[in-house]
């Protein structure tokens, strides 16, 4: 089979895509692929149209415009058949609050229609391998946010499905949880699983991503590596720690500068100085000059913060954005 | 390895007709099995279905009854007993509406939604879980009914009376699963209720006889649902010829399901943004 072999590493493939309700465009025009073992992260804030995206691939959603396959079986038209390879975890799915962890997992398992002994099996694998042990038998309304979200993941895998979609997993989880999240995405991705990661951390997707799509207003506006989207920035950081005291003397010296961040709190300075050291040597030759004491400096690569800045003017963090 | 995964898969292509009522009916049982325990979890559920039956049979006994029975010339409780089991049963269809309403909410019915199961199995586990606490309800009621002095005219009678109670009951939560299904918010679901359930069941012969009622209403009375069921019931728990209204309410009950059967399917099959 021809087909079969060029599909065997793209995993997914999303041509075109396009949603709207009503006059309202939420995903327009989006188009990636995931290979086998790869994350790519769909990064925006809330109302990027990331949700959107991840509900029309697992067949929650129709699809207004363009196309999306899994494993080379068409979302529109073969949705029995996508709905047998793909696992959804995060805020498009759920699990039931009344039923422990063990009862969730078979109840998912006997709808996947896996047979008895594999399902009881692997069953037991995952709640060994994800350490849910200790609360596997607690009914889930029980359950802190880890461990409930833990649950919603590991309930996205029962099939051994070899696409994953993640729609925003680790959203109010505490910096423990999260960790250890991060952890198992890279052991699911380290396996062959191809994932989708939808997340308004950037953090996160530096972490995961093989590849990030920065998403805004339902269009992709950049994408990339994480190394390549930094790099594609052009401009290093100089960051320079004077003394609080000497901060409005040291803004005065370094003048207008396209970019500058001065943080008042931490009594420091960030000068995107591109990537021409004598530039930084000038800069730092000048503030000596001028009387400043300077107690700390360093050369950094921008983040993806710095990414998100310049291409949407606002920032990603969540809380600033939540419209 | 991931192509492995992906190749072994067997059933890849789109089901075929009677692989699709197999698959329906296997779904059905695990949803059936999963809605089981979240019934026996939470007792409260049943209770609540029971109380509404305990509240009128007490009222309406010892309060309207003597008013209600010296005017009609009957036995009230004999009368009224049957009209009961029914309220309780339709009790068991609203609380169909209410859970479903609160699994949309939840997120667990997208879960399903992208599994490769059948979405009519979502509606039809939860209405057979709930078909099988309304039997336990009814039992409770007509238990209750026992100990105020009620008699079944015979074991059949009251085995037959409890069947079709619950057959209705069933057609109603079918009813009860599409406004669900429309309407997606419990809170909302609960309000609506009120609308179709209340009128039906008071402006029924479920607690006094069509003759004491206005001419103008009496028709709607006589041949809406609850009425045939509450005279049908009636007559197989008294132990007084009922064939007719037996076969009016089977009626009822296919004409539910064959209405609201469908669309309620096809409201949960639709988009909900």
């Amino acid at each position: 089979m021809d087909t079969m072999s060029i599909t065997s590493t793209t995993i997914i493939q999303a041509k075109h895509l396009r949603k709207s309700y009503g006059d309202v465009a939420a995903v327009r025009d989006l188009s990636f692929t995931v290979k086998a073992g790869q994350v790519v992260g769909l990064l925006g804030p809330n109302g990027a149209g990331k949700t959107t995206l991840v509900n029309m691939l697992s067949t929650l959603l129709s699809i207004d415009g363009g196309s999306a396959s899994v494993a080379g079986y068409d979302v529109a038209t073969q949705p029995d058949a996508v709905r047998q390879l793909i696992g959804l975890a995060g805020q498009s799915a759920a699990i039931d609050e009344k039923l422990t962890a063990r009862e969730n997992l078979e109840l998912f398992g006997r709808l996947y229609k896996i047979p008895r002994v594999e399902r009881q099996q692997r069953i037991e694998q995952l709640i060994e391998r994800f350490d849910m042990t200790e609360f596997a038998d607690r009914v889930a309304e029980t359950y802190s946010g880890g461990q409930r979200r833990r649950l919603d993941v590991v309930a996205a895998l029962v099939s051994n499905p070899p696409a994953l979609f993640l729609d925003e997993p680790t959203t109010g989880l505490d910096p423990r949880s999260r960790a250890e999240l991060w952890a198992a995405v890279e052991q699911l991705a380290s396996r062959g699983t191809a994932i989708v990661l939808t997340t308004q951390y950037l953090d996160e997707a530096d972490r995961l991503a093989d590849e990030i799509l920065i998403i805004d207003r339902g269009s992709v506006i950049a994408s990339g590596t994480p190394e390549s989207l930094k790099r594609n920035l052009e401009r290093d950081v100089l960051e320079i720690h004077v003394g609080i005291e000497d901060l409005d003397a040291a803004c005065g010296l370094i003048g207008e500068v396209p970019g500058l961040a001065v943080d008042r709190d931490a009594g420091s300075i960030g000068i995107p100085v591109g990537e021409e050291v004598d530039r930084s040597l000038d800069m730092l030759r000048q503030l000596q000059d001028g009387g400043i004491s300077i107690l700390d400096f360093q050369l950094r690569r921008p983040t993806l913060d710095d990414v998100f800045m310049s291409l949407t003017g606002s920032p990603a963090t969540p809380e600033e954005v939540s419209a | 390895m991931t192509t492995q995964n992906v190749t072994d898969r067997s059933v890849l292509t789109e089901l075929t007709i009677p692989a699709r009522i197999r698959r329906a009916a296997v779904d059905t049982n695990t949803v059936l099995w999963r809605d089981t325990i979240r019934t026996l979890r939470q007792p409260d559920l049943l209770a609540f279905s029971v109380v509404m039956g305990v509240f009128f049979l007490v009222l309406f006994n010892y309060v309207f009854g003597g008013s209600i029975g010296a005017g009609a010339g009957i036995d009230y409780l004999g009368f009224l007993v049957p009209g009961v089991l029914v309220i309780t049963a339709l009790q068991g269809a609203q609380q169909t509406s209410l859970g479903f309403a609160s699994d949309l909410t939840e997120g667990v019915t997208n879960r399903f939604r992208s599994l490769p199961m059948s979405q009519f199995a979502v509606i039809a586990g939860r209405t057979i879980a709930d078909a099988v606490r309304n039997i336990v309800g009814l039992i409770l009621v007509g238990l209750l009914a026992l100990i105020m002095g009620y008699r079944f005219a015979s074991v059949g009678g009251a085995v037959a009376a409890i069947a079709l109670a619950t057959g209705i009951g069933y057609g109603f939560s079918w009813l009860g699963a599409a406004i669900a299904a429309k309407v997606r918010q419990p809170d909302m679901v609960g309000m609506l209720s009120m609308f179709w359930l209340f009128p039906l069941m008071l402006a029924s012969t479920a607690f006094a006889p069509v003759e004491t009622m206005p001419g103008w209403l009496q028709p709607f009375v006589r041949y809406q649902p609850i009425s045939v069921a509450a005279d049908a019931v009636r007559g197989l728990a008294n132990g007084m010829p009922a064939g007719s209204d037996v076969l009016l309410c089977l009626a009822w009950t296919a004409v539910l399901l064959v209405v609201f059967g469908p669309m309620s399917v096809r409201l949960y099959g639709a988009e909900s943004q």
